[in-house]
């Protein structure tokens, strides 16, 4: 994320936004990238306002940009204090709105979670959604996998500082499976029936889990069951989510490297 | 550039110690003024006059600080990153710096220079005349006027070498040191120097022995001590600022943040 934002130095390879190169002394195109990297750098003698105010773009639209963005964070209530008072969370906040401030068109956010409390993590959540409808771009990196997963469209996973997935969202559930676990009256006669049935089971304590292979086999295993006079008592079911497939992905990647050697 | 250095000025109006530091500054000049007015009989105002009564060291340490600060401040905050990672180019960025401080340092001197002559015009004005001879065939506002000329060139080499150690270290408190050190080191060593360059003349081409233009300007013959002329004094003391300024712009521009 420093290399593309022209901040560290590379060993090899460009960086190429929109056809424009960055280098570290030179990255006009910048211009329309936001960003958010590691903790937000702020002037302690400067308030919220004035910081938006010294970092927003000269234009007719310059005050009506920050009013904008001052209500879309709800940072209005210490926009007037100067930030040293700031807690971590109206840091965070006011960092991302620096990030957001001159509409760029892409917006990397380095951890943009960190110290927000539970509502302002959803508002967040719901601002870069309706950002990204909009058509702006976000690269955001993150160790909370439960809360990328709610937002991302393509996923690209770092191991050791290389690639070793890019895949859109939707690709990587579908190689996560979906499973079906049933609760029975009798879980021993009803594991039976299945094998006889061709089933591939598993016994996790008092469930029996299945792969679900097709939509209508819940359909097909509650016929099973009741032609067997056996009783469901619970069904539920499984998918395998981000955080299972990207530790899949890495345990394969960590084989496959050792093998290698 | 100019949005560059209206954000650097703008951050710098910002500081409280900005309006503070003038303000102690207006103070240190009228303090010594009127002490000296109230002890007429144990201090000589002309030289206390001509060096704006205390305001040019004051104005030194000031600039000096800023000139850290303006740099170290920025990775202290961990600001830099807003400021690098926008469309201009990094070496932009330094140089708003420089001419961020470099207009500062004009305030201070015009304005050190202006309140002195308020206050020789109030306090002593029967002491002399502007306009008489003081000494080597110069007037009492020609000589004041190259002294601060000198100050300001040899404040300014002093300058490039904080903003090289503020880029280097990333701390205000090193530059800051060095900077002042490097202001009182030229008068204590001197003696020393003046000695070992004659017995090597290439020593006269030291950064310290630049420092001695303000009092060659006023005092000709100081150049039997540091056997430069005048001229090559100015233009050591530019070459120098522009051998730091250079340096500082190297690291900077390699920095990885």
């Amino acid at each position: 994320m420093k290399a593309i934002l022209g901040l560290f130095s590379w060993e090899s390879g460009q960086v190429v936004i929109q056809g424009q190169p960055v280098t570290m002394t030179s990255h006009r195109v910048l211009d329309e990238v936001g960003a958010l990297i590691e903790y937000p750098g702020l002037y302690p003698f400067l308030t919220g306002y004035q910081h938006l105010e010294l970092f927003a773009n000269d234009g007719p639209q310059k005050q009506a940009r920050i009013q904008q963005i001052i209500e879309t964070l709800k940072i209005d209530s210490y926009i007037n204090q100067k930030a040293k008072n700031y807690s971590l969370g109206m840091k965070q906040k006011l960092g991302i709105a620096l990030a957001l401030l001159n509409d760029p068109q892409l917006v990397i956010l380095d951890e943009p979670m960190n110290g927000l409390d539970p509502q302002a993590t959803k508002d967040l959540r719901d601002l870069i959604i309706s950002q990204a409808k909009k058509g702006t771009t976000f690269l955001i990196s993150s160790h909370i996998l439960s809360e990328l997963e709610k937002i991302v469209d393509e996923v690209v996973v770092l191991d050791q500082g290389k690639i070793i997935k890019q895949a859109k969202m939707a690709d990587l559930s579908i190689a996560g499976q979906k499973f079906i676990l049933l609760k029975t009256d009798d879980n021993v006669k009803a594991a039976e029936a299945l094998q006889a049935a061709g089933y591939q089971l598993e016994v996790i304590k008092d469930q029996l889990k299945i792969e679900q292979s097709e939509s209508n086999e819940l359909a097909k295993l509650i016929k099973l069951l009741s032609a067997q006079q056996i009783n469901l008592v619970d069904v539920a079911h499984q998918q395998n989510d981000l955080e299972t497939s990207l530790l899949n992905i890495l345990g394969k990647h960590e084989q496959d490297s050792q093998v290698k050697e | 550039m100019i949005t560059l250095v209206k954000q650097e000025i703008y951050k710098l109006l910002h500081k409280k110690s900005t309006l503070i530091l003038t303000v102690i500054q207006l103070i240190i000049m009228i303090g010594t003024a009127i002490l000296i007015k109230s002890k007429s009989n144990l201090f000589d105002p002309t030289s206390a006059i001509l060096d704006g009564f205390g305001g040019l060291m004051w104005s030194l340490f000031v600039l000096i600080a800023a000139a850290a600060s303006i740099i170290a401040m920025e990775f202290q905050h961990g600001t830099i990153k807003e400021l690098l990672y926008r469309r201009y180019y990094r070496g932009q960025i330094l140089i708003s710096k420089w001419l961020t401080i470099f207009l500062y340092s004009l305030y201070y001197y015009v304005m050190t220079f202006v309140v002195a002559l308020l206050l020789k015009i109030a306090l002593f004005n029967s002491a002399f005349k502007f306009t008489a001879i003081y000494a080597n065939n110069m007037s009492y506002l020609k000589i004041m006027f190259l002294g601060f000329l000198g100050s300001f060139l040899t404040l300014w080499l002093l300058l490039s070498l904080v903003f090289l150690l503020a880029n280097i270290f990333k701390s205000n408190g090193a530059a800051i040191t060095v900077g002042i050190v490097g202001y009182f080191a030229t008068n204590l060593i001197s003696g020393v120097m003046f000695l070992l360059m004659n017995k090597w003349e290439w020593l006269k081409w030291n950064p310290f022995n630049m420092m001695n233009l303000s009092t060659q300007l006023l005092e000709p013959t100081a150049k039997t001590m540091t056997l430069l002329s005048t001229q090559q004094m100015v233009i050591g003391n530019l070459v120098y600022l522009v051998i730091f300024l250079a340096l500082g712009y190297f690291v900077f521009q390699r920095r990885n943040v």
